[in-house]
């Protein structure tokens, strides 16, 4: 370890944002509170991004690491004691002048902190508690605050933060315990799960707290997320939206993140990707996600066993509505709000819109524009009044077809010739490029109609 | 046809409604604009409206007594937009009215901003979410700066006049500061003092040196905030293009990361 004293805090900002960038969760969503006229900060529930990277991620939060001088060695991550990188670590105060002082400015929504382990699990919870606590009772910050909880700290500790935090996160880091323990054997599942757990707890109990007592103090009010990284051990999409689907169901979690997966060490035992980082999957994963909480799917009507990855060239819910073609033509005057969400091309504002403004008139396809419909995705699948928009086929290959033809539909990767993961997934699809021309002229024919 | 010219502010255009209403010659005669046309139509008679207090604040208590607040923030927030008058789109000022119309003649607010099939509530509609979407992205890319005195001041070029809804939200968020906020495009200033309302002025008075006279601290804050802003990106994801998209380049210079686009 290469431990430099007496580092300013420019030189301990950079090198433990760096030591930070990989973790994904960067939102300040969650929690609506307002100011109290005193202290300084307010939440917004949907979350506010203050600018944008380069590589195109929001920074909403302050995100560092309270120190990288970790005595773990997990294989995927940066900051493993074997690894040679240069090492810091804040004082609490550090990062209460930065998050007050960012914060003031409008840079960020407020802090997120996690940490390497510093000598114990216990003793870096302690000095995370610690900050915490000068930030809201010395510094008077009423802002967002998202913090890690360490696995195997004590449950007295991870409780005492929860208090101050919004959010609180447990990385389950590979989708399965297998590899988990291959890749980051200081860690187990019992040591990520039982504080997930104890956390979940916490907030059922806290909700009945504050029904009896509305001022009670509120234990991790915007709920708890995790991420997992994808890519580094085998594990199909199907395996990974799994463990999602039971997190979301057995531990209430509000967000279960994906991480592509890059090789930061060099290490020989984890896969070589020089295509970079597996973005498109990684992608595929965060649609699949939002069908799981905002519409109504479970994982087992997108993938199965035979069909163990998403489709490289369609978004998971067109892949099933092209599978699920007995479900439609969906008539948009009379089908349920649960229905129309299963049309692709219609999102859930637009599903809302559609139901509210129906109950006053008849909606016609220039109507549905206007709420914002994706016509040229939806085409195919609805009826205004019984009449389809074009005349169209309600056929498997027609559709897909068609929807190819239209070249923003497929991913930019795969447009801009071969994308480096083709390998990977098992493409029933046809191939771009065999698509006769005719039809790509027959379907400019009918969108011009 | 009647055009009834209306001040580009929400009191000149509820006064224009309230006067339509009051002429009595009838809706379908009448038309309502913000600012001089470019053009004065040959048969048309135009009648310029004089902003009034009262009248605004009639109209305002009839529509929030029968429609409700939902339906007067929709039609704030589209008199608050800034788009130019063009030919091709209807006037908010008339959009404005007749919707009101509308509304009058159903009796239901909320239902007639939902028939987004007529026209002129498709227009109230994208203009709230034009002025919606710009209000946000200055609540996210809108940067304080500490001078001398320990004042925090913000420069903004927004669009659509969103100040009173920013000075809202830093007053619920900053309580305790002073702060300043600039609107450069419609020359306004939000001053808010510590633990006090917001006010709003115009910028006449406003020392454009004296805001640019930083506090000590302030370079090294801006220093540090780039820092952290260049090693939070992630190498081997790097999107110049997807960067772009998020943070649209009209608000790059009002950001101290101004340099580090590309």
């Amino acid at each position: 370890m290469n431990i430099q004293q007496n580092m300013s805090l420019m030189e301990k900002l950079a090198i433990l944002t760096d030591a930070a960038k990989y973790d994904v969760a960067c939102t300040s969503s969650g929690v609506d509170r307002k100011g109290n006229g005193r202290d300084m900060g307010n939440c917004i529930a949907a979350g506010i991004c203050h600018s944008f990277a380069a590589d195109g991620r929001c920074i909403s939060l302050l995100k560092i690491l309270f120190t990288n001088e970790c005595i773990f060695n997990c294989a995927y991550c940066q900051n493993n004691c074997n690894s040679d990188v240069p090492r810091a670590s804040f004082t609490p105060d550090e990062v209460c002048e930065l998050t007050m002082e960012f914060y003031r400015r409008n840079y960020i929504e407020g802090l997120f902190l996690s940490s390497g382990i510093l000598v114990s699990p216990n003793y870096t919870m302690e000095l995370i508690y610690q900050t915490l606590y000068k930030l809201r009772n010395i510094h008077r910050f009423n802002g967002y605050i998202h913090v890690k909880a360490i696995p195997g700290a004590d449950p007295a500790l991870i409780e005492k933060a929860g208090y101050l935090a919004d959010r609180m996160s447990i990385n389950l880091e590979l989708p399965t315990a297998d590899g988990l323990k291959k890749l980051a054997p200081y860690k187990s599942r019992t040591t990520i799960l039982k504080p997930m757990r104890q956390i979940q707890n916490g907030i059922t109990e806290n909700k009945n707290e504050l029904i009896l007592y509305r001022k009670a103090p509120k234990f991790v009010p915007a709920g708890q997320s995790t991420q997992m990284i994808i890519g580094a051990t085998p594990e199909s999409d199907f395996q990974i939206m799994q463990v999602s689907e039971a997190l979301y169901r057995n531990f209430d979690l509000k967000r279960v993140f994906y991480s592509a997966f890059i090789n930061v060490n060099q290490d020989s035992a984890l896969p070589m990707l020089p295509g970079g980082p597996p973005l498109l999957r990684e992608h595929r994963l965060y649609q699949a996600d939002w069908l799981l909480r905002y519409y109504d799917f479970t994982v087992s009507e997108l993938l199965s066993d035979d069909r163990p990855n998403f489709n490289i060239y369609l978004d998971p819910k067109c892949d099933w509505a092209l599978r699920h073609l007995e479900y439609f033509p969906v008539e948009i005057n009379r089908a349920s709000y649960h229905t129309l969400l299963r049309v692709p091309g219609i999102g859930y504002k637009s599903a809302e819109r559609i139901v509210k403004a129906r109950r006053n008139t008849t909606l016609t396809f220039s109507d549905l524009k206007k709420i914002g419909v994706v016509l040229k995705r939806a085409l195919y699948f609805i009826t205004c009044s019984g009449r389809m928009m074009y005349n169209t086929k309600l056929e498997e290959n027609y559709i897909c077809e068609n929807l190819m033809a239209d070249r923003t539909q497929i991913p930019k990767d795969i447009r801009n010739s071969g994308y480096r993961q083709l390998s990977l997934f098992d493409s029933g699809m046809l191939d771009e490029s065999t698509i006769p021309q005719s039809h790509i002229i027959a379907s400019e024919m009918t969108a011009s109609h | 046809m009647y055009v009834f010219v209306c001040e580009d502010s929400l009191e000149g255009i509820f006064t224009g409604v309230y006067d339509a209403c009051a002429s009595r010659l009838g809706h379908r005669n009448i038309r309502l604009i913000t600012g001089e046309p470019e053009n004065y139509e040959l048969f048309s008679e135009y009648i310029h409206v004089t902003p009034s207090d009262e009248k605004t604040g009639k109209v305002i208590r009839t529509i929030t007594s029968r429609f409700g607040m939902q339906f007067y923030e929709s039609i704030y927030q589209a008199a608050l937009s800034g788009e130019r008058h063009s030919v091709k789109k209807m006037d908010k000022a008339d959009a404005i009215y007749e919707t009101i119309l509308l509304a009058l003649a159903s009796g239901d607010g909320q239902k007639v901003l939902l028939s987004l099939g007529e026209p002129c509530v498709y227009r109230i509609f994208e203009l709230c979410r034009a002025t919606n979407r710009e209000a946000c992205h200055h609540l996210e890319f809108l940067r304080f700066s500490e001078l001398e005195n320990g004042v925090l001041f913000a420069t903004i070029h927004p669009k659509d006049n969103v100040l009173p809804y920013l000075a809202e939200h830093f007053t619920d968020r900053l309580p305790m500061e002073n702060f300043m906020i600039y609107d450069a495009t419609h020359q306004t200033v939000a001053v808010h003092k510590a633990s006090m309302r917001y006010i709003l002025t115009d910028a006449t008075d406003l020392d454009l040196e004296k805001v640019n006279r930083y506090s000590e601290s302030e370079q090294e804050f801006r220093r540090l905030w780039l820092t952290f802003f260049d090693h939070i990106a992630i190498e081997a994801r790097k999107n110049p293009h997807l960067q772009m998209q998020l943070i649209p380049k009209r608000y790059w210079a009002d950001t101290p990361e101004l340099s580090r686009f590309a």
